[in-house]
């Protein structure tokens, strides 16, 4: 009886720790472009639900960014950061290579939506 | 009874174990001009995770001051004040500084880390752009001469009038650091995005699977064109694309050509390398993309001691890579029809 119960129990944390390792690279369907400031969180959106193109307006001291939003993607359409780089980027519809303005610290990255990839290079 | 509960806690504790480690630790880090993100997959003692972090992040804002060009109290900030008298620098600015010798000098020159006062008067440093005259380039390329440093221990000179610039290789070096730091503290799976043009993988992912990296479409930077997968191995692109500016419908780049002073104009887009030292493919992607496509194949094919694989984006769009990345490499969604040459 007791070797019974041993090897179910051991069989339960087996079964267990493969469920977690299962569940490892399932992430979350829905894409959401998160924005994000010197490291902290500013605003969460989610791109499925998006039915008409919508702007959200970073602004800290001196320092605007403004972002479009449309279902799927997300880009900064205005800037006055002196390179425009964050600008000139475009569209991002996936979680490889997130917007970066650098003389901001601002952050748009795409999260969730089920990406293969782990980093992009470039 | 009392065995029965010990069993079913040492259940729950392997259960446990299994699920502590799906939640990675991370950090954003603004360091050495760019935006860095660092994913750690520690063990069951997340908390030691955590110091790690924060050791890591105190090293690339360390690192940043010491091998930072511009003004400052840093090490090569204090070698280009130097006026051509020795200056000391810590033991990580020396250890840096060979390295990137040992690459200017296997590359011929390719590499240059005394690019530093043609980097600053296109105006890259400051975002400030302009284009300097012929004069002023031919007067610049004399001042760039990797030959002229002289490191002894912890001793550097330079010539009065020439300057360092590490910054093509410093993230690279950084990035080997923080890995052999990851690994000694028991992290068998990270990943050290450096700023996107370096990345460091630490192992595999947890699971077991390498890292997948998407490499970008320098013409269209916010897509990538191929996938790399990574396994404790480094990766460094080097594009026209990253920086530059426009001037009366040409477009100028912040790699520069060690021989002229001006953007290099190689025929190529971007370099990526892959080889274990972060190091080696930072110095590499630049040295590659300055070659160009025959010279930096040749360089491959002679160089085998240094490990690397490369990848070449041409102007035109056309896609090379060499034979080493058989298995590692394969194409993105949406360009599966491009052609790619197999380099032998």
């Amino acid at each position: 009886m007791k070797t019974r119960m041993i090897i179910f129990l051991l069989l339960a944390a087996v079964a267990a720790s493969a469920a977690w390792l299962l569940l490892w690279n399932h992430e979350a369907d829905s894409p959401v472009a998160r924005v994000s400031w010197d490291g902290a969180l500013l605003e969460e959106f989610d791109l499925n639900q998006v039915d008409e193109p919508y702007t959200y307006t970073f602004k800290h001291e001196s320092e605007t960014n403004t972002i479009t939003v449309e279902r799927g993607r997300v880009c900064i359409s205005e800037a006055n950061c002196p390179d425009q780089i964050c600008v000139h980027q475009g569209w991002i519809s996936d979680g490889t290579v997130p917007i970066v303005c650098l003389p901001h610290k601002l952050i748009v990255e795409i999260v969730g939506g089920g990406g293969v990839l782990d980093g992009g290079a470039g | 009874m009392k065995k029965r509960a010990f069993l079913l806690a040492l259940a729950l504790c392997l259960s446990a174990l299994a699920g502590c480690q799906r939640e990675p630790v991370e950090t954003t880090v603004f360091a050495m001009d760019t935006v860095m993100n660092l994913t750690l997959y520690g063990g069951w003692d997340r908390e030691k995770t955590k110091e790690t972090r924060d050791w890591m992040t105190q090293r690339l804002t360390d690192c940043d001051e010491l091998f930072s060009a511009a003004e400052g109290n840093g090490d090569i900030a204090r070698v280009n004040q130097g006026a051509g008298q020795p200056v000391e620098v810590k033991d990580p600015t020396a250890e840096l500084l060979s390295q990137a010798l040992e690459l200017c000098e296997v590359t011929g020159g390719a590499l240059d880390v005394t690019a530093c006062p043609a980097v600053t008067a296109w105006g890259f440093t400051r975002e400030e752009h302009q284009v300097p005259s012929p004069a002023e380039l031919e007067e610049l390329a004399r001042r760039i001469d990797y030959t002229a440093v002289e490191l002894e221990g912890n001793t550097v000179t330079l010539p009065e009038g020439m300057e360092l610039d590490l910054g093509g290789v410093a993230k690279g070096y950084v990035g080997d650091r923080l890995a052999d730091t990851a690994r000694a503290d028991g992290i068998s799976s990270a990943l050290l995005d450096l700023g996107q043009s370096t990345i460091v993988a630490v192992g595999t992912k947890p699971g077991g699977r390498p890292w997948r990296i998407g490499v970008v479409d320098p013409a269209r930077p916010g897509a990538y064109f191929a996938v790399v997968e990574l396994q404790d191995m480094a990766m460094g692109t080097s594009g026209g694309y990253q920086r530059y500016f426009e001037q009366d419908g040409v477009t100028y780049w912040h790699i520069l050509d060690p021989d002229t002073a001006a953007p290099a104009r190689s025929g190529l887009s971007s370099v990526t390398v892959v080889a274990p030292s972060a190091l080696t493919c930072d110095g590499l992607s630049t040295a590659l993309f300055v070659m160009g496509l025959e010279e930096g194949t040749q360089f491959w094919r002679d160089h085998p001691e240094l490990e690397f694989e490369a990848i070449f984006v041409t102007e035109s769009g056309e896609i090379f890579r060499t034979a080493g990345l058989e298995g590692r490499f394969s194409l993105a969604e949406g360009y599966q029809d491009r052609e790619v040459v197999v380099l032998e």
